[in-house]
């Protein structure tokens, strides 16, 4: 040994420090750590608990989260990411679907009075809606849905004729007695014969068939939605439901313009069409993707609030409990960091032993955790199909996060005090 | 190739200055075999501790190979420990949940860069001291004389050129003792310094040079032939 050597290891000790440390040694030292745990299995396991009871929360209101927004997705998509519904009538909506009492306040006139000044930035479509018409051909009869409206129901609903004609302007202008099926009303009233050109009556009104709809399938909420007839809303209003109001206008918003900012609009227009004054109560609801999604969100919104809370509440115990073991037991390991020290650990290698423990803990508190919190998330929506759970990336990203938090957290003032043992005295 | 000058050691409790060393000077050359000897209380183990880099002195200056290590930090001074310096316990301070072999590599954990025939290593330190066939095995299934040896390889395995060996016959009985003292002069002809605290005059005997100290000073300092 010369003073070059230990010249030399001193310069290295100095890159070493400057570099920090290295991710071998890093690796090096978790193992070890690794080997510590795996020696203490029992008390590893009681370290773990907390962390694994509130991961196991989180992973389930993760789940939950994810379900809702999944949820919204699919109900955006049904209704149409760029689409407003204007229905008659105020008051609140109670739950999604929910139905206000029936309103006549809404007027063909408020459709295009919208149409003539904003029919730049939205496809305007009236319409009215009967859920109980009476439809019969030859000596088939069935109840259905009648929906009246005007040619542009086809681009506002993104709904078109697969075979046949839409209801066109002529129509709609002659108060032409012309239907278009959807596929279920198609088969109960013709089996599988060509409806085109059939005739039907509708509340005994006589209407020939023009075209068929593509076919839907069945909605969310259950509802068939090819259980339809789609008539001008003209010949709706005058000859088979004898109304002068209607029950909605749908806007689908052009691609150049805000779905928000066409909201405004309407809203002050109807408002000043209806003469209504804030606070009074609107005579008239606008409905849009961003509504339900909030409608949605907030049912779930307490339960969310209240899992992550006791998530929260299940880390901080676990961690607590995790940093009371490990001050509990370092004075039976006072002796090994005195042996480590003497063999060259430096303070922050011992720091970095005892904080592998406790995030590798916490890690594996993490995995029973997860393991646990799937359990419902994926029984759950089997169960109960209502329920919106999912799995989703978020569910390990936030276990992964938070359990690296509780160890590094609670973990370091142990690791800390070990770090800081004089040599000499932990020998002794 | 150790140079101790003026050392001086005081601990301070609640106030109170306890004096432990007061000017220690000598030097130890290369491939020397020191016996420290000396009546309880006189300071032995505070002096072991600072030539082995896990005390400071309050006073004094220590050169290894001629560089002053008084103004080192922790990093510098584990370096050292971790490459130079060898340690040997009464107690052997093995660690009981790792197999031998894991307890003789135990001192790689902290090099940088980490040998990569430090397995080989271990195992040739562990055959030369006997215990080949006994590396996985933990510790505490084997006898005090094979701790002690386990002990001895770790300290070797990082080649080191300081072996410090505090009492370590001190929990044997005599014939494992004399199969420990048997090691370290081969260590000692290897050409390894060897500096070892002992009470036992037999023990002391198989180094070549005595010192003694008493009341925290050097009071006798023979070399024998």
């Amino acid at each position: 040994m010369s003073a070059a050597d230990i010249a030399l290891d001193v310069t290295q000790s100095r890159r070493h420090r400057a570099a920090g440390l290295r991710p071998v040694r890093l690796l090096r030292l978790a193992r070890h750590a690794a080997g510590a745990l795996w020696s203490q299995k029992a008390k590893a396991f009681l370290m773990m608990i907390g962390t694994a009871v509130g991961i196991m929360l989180l992973t389930a209101v993760v789940g939950l989260s994810a379900g809702v927004q999944q949820r919204i997705d699919q109900i955006t998509a049904f209704f149409g990411p760029r689409s407003i519904m204007v229905f008659a009538g105020g008051g609140q909506l109670h739950g999604v679907g929910g139905r206000a009492e029936a309103g006549t306040t809404l007027k063909l006139q408020d459709a295009q009075a919208i149409e003539a000044q904003y029919g730049y930035e939205a496809v305007v479509a009236p319409g009215i809606f009967s859920g109980d018409a009476n439809v019969k051909a030859g000596g088939v009869g069935t109840q259905t849905h009648v929906v009246c409206s005007t040619p542009d129901y086809s681009e506002a609903f993104d709904w078109y004729v697969q075979e046949g004609e839409p209801i066109d302007s002529d129509d709609e202008r002659s108060m032409a007695r012309s239907a278009v099926l959807g596929t279920t009303v198609a088969t109960n009233l013709f089996g599988t014969e060509d409806p085109i050109g059939k005739h039907i009556f509708i509340n005994n009104v006589p209407f020939v068939v023009k075209g068929l709809l593509t076919s839907k399938g069945t909605s969310m909420m259950g509802f068939d939605q090819d259980d339809r007839i789609w008539i001008p809303l003209s010949t709706g209003m005058n000859r088979v439901f004898h109304q002068d109001y209607i029950r909605f206008i749908r806007l689908k918003v052009r691609p150049d313009y805000k779905v928000a900012s066409v909201v405004d609009q309407i809203t002050q227009l109807l408002r000043q069409r209806h003469r209504i004054v804030p606070p009074e109560q609107d005579d008239f609801r606008i409905i849009t993707p961003d509504f339900i999604a909030q409608r949605v969100q907030s049912m779930a919104r307490t339960t969310e609030l209240v899992g992550a809370a006791l998530a929260l509440v299940a880390l901080l115990v676990g961690g607590v409990v995790l940093m009371n073991i490990l001050l509990l037991s370092l004075s039976e390991r006072v002796p090994e960091i005195g042996l480590k020290r003497a063999l060259g650990a430096r303070q922050r290698d011992i720091l970095v032993e005892f904080l592998s423990e406790s995030v590798l803990v916490s890690l594996f508190g993490m995995i029973l955790g997860v393991l646990l919190g799937l359990v419902p998330v994926l029984l759950i929506p089997r169960l109960f199909p209502m329920m919106p759970m999912a799995v989703s990336w978020k569910t390990f990203a936030y276990a992964a996060l938070f359990s690296t938090g509780v160890g590094l957290l609670f973990g370091v003032q142990p690791a800390r005090r070990a770090a800081k043992l004089n040599p000499v005295e932990a020998l002794r | 190739m150790i140079e101790l000058t003026n050392i001086v050691k005081t601990y301070v409790t609640g106030g109170v200055e306890t004096p432990v060393l007061h000017g220690i000077n000598f030097t130890v050359e290369e491939g020397e075999f020191v016996a420290l000897m000396g009546p309880s209380g006189t300071g032995k183990s505070t002096l072991m501790n600072i030539l082995g880099l896990l005390d400071r002195p309050t006073g004094g200056s220590y050169k290894l190979a001629g560089q002053d290590l008084t103004t080192l930090d922790d990093n510098g001074l584990s370096a050292i420990r971790n490459k130079r310096i060898g340690f040997v316990f009464q107690l052997f301070h093995l660690l009981p949940r790792v197999s031998v072999l894991q307890n003789v590599l135990l001192p790689f954990l902290y090099t940088e860069p980490y040998p990569p025939d430090a397995k080989e290593r271990a195992k040739a330190l562990l055959q030369s001291v006997g215990l080949g066939e006994r590396m996985h095995f933990k510790p505490n299934a084997l006898s005090g004389g094979q701790q002690q040896r386990v002990a001895i390889a770790r300290a070797l395995v990082n080649e080191p050129s300081i072996i410090l060996a505090d009492e370590p016959t001190g929990n044997l009985d005599s014939v494992a003792s004399a199969e420990i003292l048997e090691i370290f002069d081969r260590i000692h002809r290897e050409g390894r310094t060897i500096v070892m605290v002992t009470h036992e005059p037999d023990v002391a005997a198989h180094a070549l040079r005595v010192i003694t100290l008493k009341d925290g000073a050097v009071a006798s300092d023979e070399r024998r032939n």
